[in-house]
């Protein structure tokens, strides 16, 4: 690494960094707050700056993924410490519908296919949670989500495998199919899954003693539980999004792309379409089932009405708008979920809608089916992709 | 009279016809010889309406073919055998000719009888799938289906691909005698360059895009270096 | 006083035809624009859903119930055609998701907005025929004056259909521009309006399907009543084979009988869920589907 880094420009760094840690302890309201306020800028920034390092991305680049996703965990996490009860609550729920996304996004940019069943995957990953936590609630929460992905792989697998494996709208239509049925599902194992009022979960997640403590002793309970749902669900963002864009990046990845654009040649160079086709949709399969579980921590409660067809639709929408086969373009439509419903609140009450009318509670439903259908008709790349398109060809027009 | 000029082709950055000017006139039958990627294809399927041209114009009887919609250019009695004969398998023959005869002007059963005459074989194998056919046959039914709805131009792209010489032979008599009888403009594209300047009138010569021979038939035969360089015929 | 006709196993006979009809007449629009453009219409069940609405709306404007039918049939053939001029034609030649994606989104908006205008609160809608059934010495047969109706039309219709498929000009044309566009147009057919007219029909063939699923009794007319029709009729056209019409209405009808006997002998819950066990074993065992000539879907 030394080779990649001068020494002046290692020296500028520590200097910025020491001078940030100083500013953080001079305004710090306790010991504690300076501490975990200086222990956090010193990973954004240090990540930042290794992540900024020239040539890191080329020469290491799964280093230089690390340290772009320590930063910007690091960095999200100090946030959230500032941050009021209801932005972490939205955090943590945009947050838990990124990870959904990520996958969506992996699958249809990655292989070309199509999902309307993520709702119903992240219905299965929430259900996993609380059943598991109803009947064993000490499993650490790294476990409890690891089993809530897995359920969401084997699904995957038992839809993906027949599915995948043909041209056409097979998957979509299963997964409509899926998505429809998933309701039925869980209704015909009532007693694990708590029939029509759903389940909760038995403890609900709150942040360890010392943390409290650490930070903010004096402050409000609530304040302190939402803080630590959005540092739960942002370090697990972290992780899930480190996994995804190594994949990305990675020969089954490349070989993935390949089969979007061209399958004839990818079948020449000896890649197994079936196979990597069902791949993707399990990994998409079991993103949205981590999401899902996530999104049960968070609430604490989960509910047969929340996973349905329409969700599903919703979670397409999110994607395509912030950019089908990009990560940003997930990040993009977890902010987006988790300010509809204000923004659509707000549309409602200054526009003049009775807000007990029909057209009031269908808006939702209705904008965003809309905005499916001309972000697709005009600008299928969303929003990170026409961003990145633009960007390239800005380049390229400066080279030539 | 189909007559083109100052044509230019593209697919996105390469350019399959550059500054393509000719006629085929009126009664007579214009070859259009070459090798592979010449061009040839891609001219009878600008002149179809199927490609759009980057600049040039088509002119048939004083209007202008350029813009127009493919269907409405075969409607105006532009008839197109394409390469391949596309012939639909899964139509009977009897349903292939009937779709050839829809859209023309002209009485449907007199139009079968017609064709049956000249070609017995379609008359027998009425019923059957098109699919069943064998390479003869269907360029046969090909024919019949344009000539059904009596076109006065026919473009005819490589008819004896795949087929026997005595079969060829055959064919190349038939389009000879419609020309004949029936003063029917005809085009034809053929890498089988001698069977078709036996019987063309004019023949026109392409390369990568180019025109490099425009000619009469006879003239065209004759030239030796054509006939080495561009339309592969060794003598 | 057969035994026979009010055994258990012909009720559920009975009782699933009615519900096989309908599946297969979505099953089979279904069909008919995937041969047509090669574009699965997931708003199949939203459109014809829409023109009923429009057209059984004029109920309370004192119309009557058989041109409120005729009004809601020719929504359906204005919203097939106008759907495909707008939102089909930019689409061709795109990738396979994008149709899928604007439809998808389509079938959100459509139900959405009839949601504002006619909220769900279910409908009740006059029905010409008693749905009460027949009764054979005291027993009842499985079988109403309604659902004698409800297949009827639907033989009405296919029949309809095949005639104009197989023994019409317009048919032969429609045919041809699924099958070859490209030589078509070089026979002077106008594929563009044959793909336009094609939607049309499809449209109106659902919402025939549509008004007589909305005519139940105990269901209404929703805005997301064709729903589990649509999802059942994917399955009989994909079990059958999306290249085939016959597929499609045979194996709707099998579905619907099926999926009765599964209502009888287990609950209304595992219904949906057979069917999608169903789809996953036909896809395993022959993916082309039942009925279709070439096997050539594979990867």
């Amino acid at each position: 690494m030394a080779s990649l880094t001068s020494r002046r420009r290692l020296a500028s760094i520590l200097a910025v960094v020491v001078v940030a840690d100083v500013v953080a302890v001079v305004l710090a309201s306790s010991a504690h707050a300076a501490l975990l306020s200086v222990v956090m800028i010193t990973i954004a920034l240090g990540g930042a700056a290794a992540a900024t390092t020239p040539g890191l991305r080329a020469a290491h680049p799964v280093t230089w993924r690390a340290t772009l996703c320590a930063a910007l965990v690091a960095a999200t996490l100090w946030l959230t410490f500032f941050l009021p009860a209801t932005t972490n609550f939205n955090l943590a729920t945009g947050a838990s519908m990124s990870i959904v996304l990520l996958g969506l996004s992996f699958l249809t940019g990655a292989s070309g296919q199509i999902s309307l069943g993520n709702g119903a995957f992240m219905g299965v990953g929430a259900f996993a949670v609380a059943i598991w936590a109803n009947h064993h609630s000490s499993t650490p929460i790294i476990v409890t989500l690891l089993i809530a992905t897995a359920c969401g792989a084997i699904v995957g697998l038992l839809l993906g495998l027949p599915a995948t494996r043909l041209r056409g709208p097979y998957l979509a239509g299963m997964t409509l199919a899926f998505a429809v049925a998933f309701t039925a599902i869980l209704g015909s194992f009532n007693s694990w899954t708590g029939g029509d009022s759903g389940l909760q979960l038995p403890v609900a997640l709150t942040p360890p003693r010392w943390i409290v403590d650490l930070f903010h002793s004096g402050t409000e309970i609530l304040t302190t539980n939402s803080m630590w749902l959005a540092d739960i669900s942002i370090l697990v963002t972290g992780v899930a999004f480190f996994f995804m864009a190594n994949l990305f990046a990675s020969r089954t990845g490349r070989a993935m792309r390949l089969i979007r654009d061209n399958d004839v040649a990818a079948e020449l160079v000896g890649i197994s379409l079936p196979r990597m086709r069902v791949l993707a949709f399990t990994i998409s399969s079991a993103y949205a089932a981590l999401g899902g579980g996530v999104y049960a921590l968070i609430n604490n409660a989960v509910s047969p009405s929340t996973f349905t067809f329409p969700l599903s639709v919703t979670i397409l929408s999110l994607i395509v708008i912030g950019g089908i086969g990009t990560i940003p373009g997930a990040l993009i439509g977890g902010i987006i979920y988790a300010y509809s419903a204000n923004v659509i609140s707000w549309i409602t009450n200054n526009s003049g809608l009775n807000p007990q009318g029909n057209l009031a509670s269908q808006l939702n439903g209705i904008i965003f089916g809309a905005l499916l259908i001309v972000t697709m008709l005009f600008a299928p790349l969303g929003i990170s992709g026409s961003v990145h398109r633009m960007w390239r060809s800005r380049r390229e027009h400066r080279r030539g | 009279m189909i007559s083109i000029t100052g044509l230019n082709v593209n697919f996105g950055a390469v350019q399959a016809l550059r500054d393509v000017s000719m006629r085929a006139e009126t009664g007579k039958i214009t070859a259009v010889l070459g090798a592979n990627g010449a061009g040839k294809t891609t001219l009878l399927r600008t002149i179809s309406g199927l490609k759009e041209p980057s600049s040039g114009s088509i002119d048939f009887e004083g209007t202008a073919l350029v813009g127009q919609r493919p269907e409405n250019i075969a409607r105006r009695g532009i008839g197109h055998v394409p390469e391949g004969r596309g012939v639909i398998g899964e139509f009977t023959v009897e349903e292939n000719l009937r779709l050839g005869a829809m859209t023309a002007k002209v009485n449907l059963h007199e139009g079968l009888d017609e064709q049956y005459a000249r070609f017995p074989v379609l008359g027998e194998r009425r019923r059957q799938h098109a699919a069943k056919l064998s390479g003869g046959e269907r360029q046969m039914l090909a024919m019949a289906r344009a000539l059904i709805a009596r076109p006065t131009v026919l473009l005819l792209d490589e008819p004896s691909l795949g087929l026997a010489p005595l079969v060829t032979a055959q064919l190349m008599h038939l389009i000879h005698d419609l020309c004949a009888s029936s003063g029917l403009t005809v085009i034809l594209v053929e890498q089988n360059a001698s069977s078709a300047l036996r019987i063309a009138d004019n023949a026109v010569v392409l390369h990568l895009g180019n025109v490099v021979a425009n000619d009469t038939a006879t003239t065209v035969a004759a030239d030796d270096k054509l006939r080495q360089y561009y339309l592969g015929m060794v003598e | 006083m057969d035994p026979f006709l009010t055994s258990r196993f012909v009720t559920d006979l009975l009782g699933g035809l009615t519900n096989g009809v309908e599946y297969g007449l979505v099953a089979l629009s279904l069909v008919l624009i995937w041969r047509s453009t090669g574009i699965l219409n997931f708003a199949q069940g939203a459109m014809p859903m829409f023109a009923t609405y429009i057209g059984m709306g004029l109920l309370s404007y004192h119309v009557g119930y058989w041109p409120c039918v005729a009004i809601s049939i020719a929504a359906g053939f204005a919203i097939g055609g106008v759907t495909e001029r707008v939102l089909v034609r930019p689409l061709y030649g795109k990738p396979e998701i994008n149709p899928i994606v604007v439809m998808v989104g389509y079938l959100i908006v459509l139900e959405g907005v009839a949601a504002a205008i006619w909220s769900t609160t279910p409908r009740s809608l006059p029905i010409p025929f008693s749905p009460i059934e027949w009764q054979l010495g005291g027993k009842p047969i499985a079988l109403s004056p309604f659902d004698v109706y409800v297949i009827v039309t639907g033989v009405i219709v296919m029949t309809a259909i095949t005639i104009l498929f197989q023994f019409t000009k317009l048919g032969l044309q429609l045919r041809a521009s699924a099958l070859a566009p490209e030589v078509s147009r070089l026979l002077g057919v106008r594929v563009g309006r044959m793909l336009t007219l094609g939607w049309m029909i499809s449209t109106a063939v659902g919402t025939v399907t549509a008004v007589l699923v909305a005519s139940n009794f105990f269901t209404g007319l929703t805005p997301q009543v064709m729903d589990s029709i649509f999802a059942f009729g994917f399955i009989a056209a994909a079990i059958g084979g999306l290249d085939s019409p016959v597929g499609a209405l045979v194996m709707g009808i099998v579905l619907g009988i099926v999926l009765q006997f599964v209502t009888d002998y287990l609950n209304s819950n595992s219904v949906i869920i057979v069917a999608l066990v169903m789809l996953i074993a036909s896809l395993m065992i022959r993916p082309s589907g039942i009925f279709t000539r070439n096997a050539s879907r594979r990867v």
